[in-house]
């Protein structure tokens, strides 16, 4: 998983899953940039201020706080070790994984579109 | 002279007028057509117009044959070999845009394939031909030059070949809709079936692998027209015909005049 995370192309990604009637998981943006950046930490303390940082322009930070709670601690994505700090847990970074994996299939499934398109 | 030249004329013929149908009628089709499409459409219709003029020269060839005219044979070869040295272009400009989507890049390997055209030209024009040998069947014209069978069996042969089946491999791949699989399937593998025929066609010594070859370019060209337009029975066989729905009006299942058991 590359380190820098693009927001424009991870909100396509997660129009395009939308798009097929996948609302959350691969198609909410709040939940892909959450996983992206407790992944990009792995093995160390994020802080919800770099959550933030790339939530902001898609969230505001009550329902980031409320998914932080709601989803990733409740199904123990991951573990708050102190104020404002989370650590991704195994069962995060299987989540996080499956990201990836949904990333590779839109990139893929795209291709294919516009190469089938240019048939003449 | 000959039952089999004239059966050769003919199916020379039918392979032009078959192909100039077929980029006039995609000429004119204008639903096909789109910001996406018209590059490889325009190339289509230039690749088809090609093998098209080819076949029509070939034809004259094949009268000229028939009435034991041997200089006007080897003129109208060397006249039939200007669109055929040029056919890869359009190709190789199709193949390319569309696995890259790039019309720059698709130009320049298009450029690189007419140098491949006019080197095979030059040494076709430079060395000549040998004198027609002229059989119940056919007639047969044999290139001086090795090398100029080799510019044309890499530059019309290999590399397009291998392009065909590496978008082929990318579609088999990948789940398309049925509609979408015919359509790329068919026209794929008739451009194939066209192209490696009519280099068979071009280097066989022997007569009758000649009039087969030309069978299987009639054959090629028929296939292409039915990836675009396929009879009605053929698309109930495959289970891709167009079937037009009425949306249904969830109001009138409480509409007591309608029985929606019916």
């Amino acid at each position: 998983m590359p380190d820098k995370i693009n927001l424009d192309f991870e909100k396509k990604v997660a129009e395009f899953y939308q798009s097929l009637g996948i609302n959350q998981g691969p198609g909410d943006i709040q939940y892909r940039i959450i996983l992206l950046v407790l992944k990009k930490n792995e093995g160390e303390i994020t802080e919800f201020a770099e959550i933030r940082k790339y939530t902001d322009k898609v969230a505001d930070r009550g329902s980031i706080g409320s998914k932080m709670k709601t989803v990733f601690q409740f199904e123990g994505l991951a573990e708050k070790v102190q104020r404002g700090g989370y650590v991704i847990t195994d069962k995060g970074l299987i989540a996080a994984n499956f990201i990836k994996e949904t990333s590779v299939f839109y990139k893929r499934t795209k291709k294919m579109q516009t190469m089938l398109e240019r048939l003449p | 002279m000959s039952a089999g030249l004239l059966l050769n004329t003919t199916i020379c013929f039918a392979i032009a007028i078959i192909c100039l149908t077929f980029a006039a009628v995609i000429t004119r089709n204008k639903s096909l057509w789109n910001d996406r499409t018209k590059p490889s459409l325009r190339a289509l219709i230039s690749l088809w117009s090609l093998v098209a003029i080819t076949y029509l020269f070939t034809a004259f060839r094949m009268i000229a044959a028939y009435a034991n005219n041997t200089e006007l044979d080897m003129s109208v070869y060397y006249v039939a070999a200007i669109p055929f040295a040029f056919i890869s272009v359009p190709l190789a400009y199709i193949l390319m845009y569309i696995l890259t989507g790039n019309k720059q890049t698709s130009r320049f390997i298009g450029l690189i394939f007419s140098i491949f055209g006019l080197a095979y030209l030059m040494l076709l024009f430079s060395q000549g031909v040998m004198e027609p040998r002229v059989s119940y069947w056919s007639s047969l014209i044999t290139v001086n030059s090795d090398i100029a069978i080799n510019i044309y069996l890499t530059g019309l042969f290999i590399l397009p070949t291998a392009m065909i089946l590496g978008i082929m491999t990318l579609i088999f791949l990948r789940k398309v809709s049925k509609k979408q699989l015919y359509h790329t399937t068919l026209l794929l593998v008739s451009i194939s079936f066209v192209i490696d025929f009519m280099l068979v066609d071009m280097i066989t010594n022997i007569d009758v692998m000649q009039l087969a070859a030309r069978i299987f370019v009639l054959i090629g060209s028929i296939l292409a027209y039915l990836s675009y337009f396929p009879p009605l029975t053929l698309q109930e066989r495959l289970g891709i015909e167009e079937k037009h729905y009425e949306p249904y009006d969830e109001m009138d299942e409480f509409d007591p005049e309608v029985d929606v058991n019916a």
